[in-house]
């Protein structure tokens, strides 16, 4: 198989299941909106086009599938038959078919499937259907074979091969009743030239059998041909590239280790300029490093739009979800979208899918009540999920939202008791939000009985644990028989964050910039301790004050100053709801820092986000504040 | 026969398939292709003019491939360009609005470099004839 075959089916295999991930939702929505033609043309086109390239590539199973739930939505559409839930059914039936075989195809596992059962599933479905009017009763086949069809029309009388080039043929008549626009249509003057004579001879085969011109420098052609007639009235349309993630992932690699060498380069040029002032080129020198920080930057940029993609791309997948799982509970939850074009990075695409899909599974389970109990309640007897993303900052927000019966904070605690995560002493202290907090911790599940959806061997803290390691943090609000919120915050970028440097005990730390508040100076005699707490007032607020050497199990040896000296230098740290203060030695600056991971490391108590590398050649530790917020504060006694 | 160097516009909504039929086109020679995504958007490159030929897919959303084929047909200016539908069946029904509608040819997907040949050069043998 040669390369451009390769790309193509490559191509193939994504438009494939774009496509089909476009479809998904449409189905729910159809469910809900009754039978929309344009939702039904809509789906029919999608496996209608999916058919027509896979037979191009020989691809029979996904033909067939396609073919046979193509037949169904051509009836739907066409308002032959019915809409039905066991129609709706076999359809999804098919979609998941057409992944699995395209998964095949991506995996190149040469795993076959046997698809004859479901086409015939789908057949049978298809017969079965309700018929809509009086007249639609036949089950057969409406589509005629291409032999039957119109033959070739227009077809002159000696059409053996197009062997007389040069001349002219006879005029020929239009037996079929052609209308006289084909005769008026002129035709190019076209002087043949002899080598596509050759190209007669030579039958060209179909494409699948690899008979396609390994012809590299083609995509090239195609692209500078598209570039040069820009067609003004099409407004730009923004060209697409299809590019290797790895690709793109050694370039942010190459970008992060150029934002490391700038970084020392600006520590170098600044010696410089404090060394040798008036040196002419020192001056050049500071310039030339200035220019490549604003490029860095730019680049920096630049690359990690690459890597953003909408956030429509996991989203997609929620409608079927909350269909098949309140279907599955007896329930009827309708969900809305928002803010689906939001786009995100790569890893965050990659990664977020798990934790909310498990929140919506735990939203239909538990939060959203039965149709009985909400029509007892006075609700609309349907449920409503809402799906909320925005940017806000630095930050991506994903809220989700449920109508259900909110969490009753004594059963949380109750439980939490009962299941020995929480001493009754504990429990009592805890604060409102904390208590919410309580479905985030290791083996904790509020129903009885784990059913299936969300009794899976894994709970809510698997939630919180996925997205701290996004470097995001996620935060629940709840009001009894109103509903709960869960909001989860991720940064737009993980690789290259904005860090401020901190010194503590003589070694430097980098704390990633985006929770910071502010930074404060604060007078030793300012800090009060409240029942063990140190805090301090800010705008006459109380805030809770963590020594950073204790936290981190450092040993303060004499080698700071911070018990001698009369200030102390204050980081307050916003997480969500939450705040508090970090005191350390001193400040350094401000750096931005490519994350790079440390292999072997319990991220979770060591409060260390992954290491860099500073201006100067050293290796920092970068903290972890979100952990530091979620067991500092998590079960505080505050 | 068509000029190989004639300007040739794809159109179809399934980028796997403008790419299927764009290497199909240039195993038989042709070079200068384009592409449009839909009916409205090859209505637009079209009338940026220089087009010999058109292949268009049938089913897109938008504007579809016979709504293109009228529209291209009652504009003065594009009338008289060659158009070769592709379609998933040969639906008699279709088939005969379409040339009713006035296209010059059509073929069942999926084909082969040799059949589009052969659909092309009808449609040009014929246009020829008719000068």
């Amino acid at each position: 198989m040669n390369d451009e075959m390769e790309e193509i089916i490559l191509e193939f295999i994504t438009e494939a299941e774009e496509s089909l991930d476009k479809i998904e939702p449409r189905f729910v929505e159809l469910e809900q909106k009754g039978e929309d033609s344009e939702l039904l043309n809509n789906i029919f086109r999608s496996m209608h086009t999916i058919k027509g390239a896979a037979g191009f590539l020989g691809f029979q199973s996904i033909v067939d599938v396609a073919h046979a739930a193509e037949n169904i939505m051509k009836r739907l559409r066409d308002g032959e038959i019915a809409l039905s839930k066991p129609l709706m059914d076999a359809i999804l039936k098919a979609i998941d078919m057409l992944r699995l075989l395209l998964g095949h195809l991506k995996e190149k596992d040469g795993i076959e499937e046997n698809v004859s059962p479901l086409v015939q599933e789908l057949n049978i479905a298809l017969k079965s259907a309700t018929p809509k009017t009086g007249n639609a009763a036949q089950n057969k086949e409406q589509v005629v074979p291409s032999s039957q069809a119109p033959e070739d029309f227009p077809k002159p009388a000696n059409v053996v091969q197009s062997t007389n080039l040069q001349q002219p043929s006879e005029p020929t008549d239009i037996p079929v009743n052609s209308s006289k626009t084909i005769i008026t249509s002129k035709p190019d003057e076209t002087p043949v030239q002899p080598k596509q004579h050759g190209a007669i001879q030579h039958p060209v085969k179909v494409c699948a059998d690899s008979s396609m011109q390994p012809n590299g420098s083609g995509e090239n052609d195609q692209k500078s041909n598209e570039t040069q007639q820009p067609s003004k009235d099409t407004s730009q349309k923004a060209q697409n590239l299809r590019v290797d993630v790895n690709r793109i992932d050694k370039v942010m690699d190459l970008a992060g280790e150029v934002v490391l060498v700038r970084n020392r380069l600006l520590n170098i040029s600044n010696y410089f300029d404090f060394k040798y002032t008036d040196d002419p080129m020192t001056e050049i020198l500071m310039e030339s490093v200035s220019f490549l920080d604003r490029i860095t930057s730019d680049m920096q940029l630049a690359v990690m739009k690459m890597r953003m993609q909408p956030i429509q791309k996991v989203f997609s997948k929620f409608p079927r979800l909350v269909r098949d799982i309140s279907a599955s509970v007896n329930k009827d939850v309708e969900l809305q979208i928002f803010g689906e074009g939001t786009e995100v990075d790569k890893t965050v695409i990659e990664n977020i899918g798990d934790p909310m899909t498990h929140i919506l599974r735990n939203s239909i389970d538990h939060g959203i009540e039965s149709t009985e109990e909400r029509i007892a309640k006075g609700k609309s007897p349907k449920g409503k999920i809402v799906v909320n993303t925005y940017q806000k900052g630095t930050q991506i927000v994903i809220e989700i939202s449920d109508d259900g019966k909110g969490m009753d904070v004594d059963k949380l605690k109750r439980k939490a008791i009962d299941k020995g995560i929480l001493s009754e002493d504990e429990a009592q202290k805890m604060s409102y939000e904390d208590a919410i907090d309580i479905i985030f911790m290791p083996g904790f599940s509020t129903k009885e009985i784990a059913t299936e959806l969300s009794g899976r061997g894994v709970g809510m803290d698997v939630v919180k644990t996925n997205i701290s390691l996004l470097n995001g943090y996620v935060e629940v609000s709840t009001e009894k028989n109103v509903g709960t919120t869960f909001k989860i915050s991720i940064p737009l970028t993980l690789a290259i964050i904005q860090a401020l440097m901190v010194e503590v005990d003589g070694a430097k730390y980098a704390i990633p910039l985006s929770p910071i508040e502010e930074t404060l100076k604060v007078a030793k005699k300012d800090i009060t301790n409240i029942t063990g707490q140190n805090v301090i007032v800010i705008r006459d607020k109380v805030c809770p004050l963590f020594e950073l050497n204790s936290i981190l199990g450092i040993d303060s040896n004499g080698h700071g100053s911070s018990d001698d000296a009369e200030y102390k230098y204050v980081i307050v740290i916003t997480m969500g709801d939450k705040k508090f203060c970090l005191a350390i030695d001193k400040l350094v600056g401000q750096e931005e820092v490519v994350i790079k991971a440390l292999n072997g490391l319990d991220t979770t108590t060591s409060y260390v986000l992954g290491a860099t590398i500073t201006g100067d050649g050293k290796v920092v530790f970068i903290l972890d504040v979100a952990g530091m917020s979620r067991n500092l504060l998590g079960l505080a006694k505050v | 026969m068509p000029d190989l160097k004639m300007k040739i516009l794809v159109v179809d909504d399934f980028s796997t398939m403008r790419r299927i039929v764009k290497n199909l086109l240039r195993q038989l020679g042709y070079e200068n292709i384009e592409e449009a995504e839909d009916g409205a958007q090859a209505y637009l490159k079209l009338k940026n003019g220089g087009y010999g030929f058109v292949v268009s897919d049938w089913n897109m959303p938008n504007m579809d491939g016979l709504e293109l084929l009228k529209k291209v047909r009652s504009d003065a200016e594009l009338k008289d360009i060659p158009m070769l539908m592709v379609t998933a069946e040969a639906e008699k029904e279709k088939v005969i609005t379409a040339i009713q509608a006035g296209v010059n040819n059509y073929v069942v997907k999926p084909f082969t470099g040799e059949i589009l040949k052969e659909k092309m050069d009808k449609i040009f043998e014929r246009l020829q004839a008719q000068k």
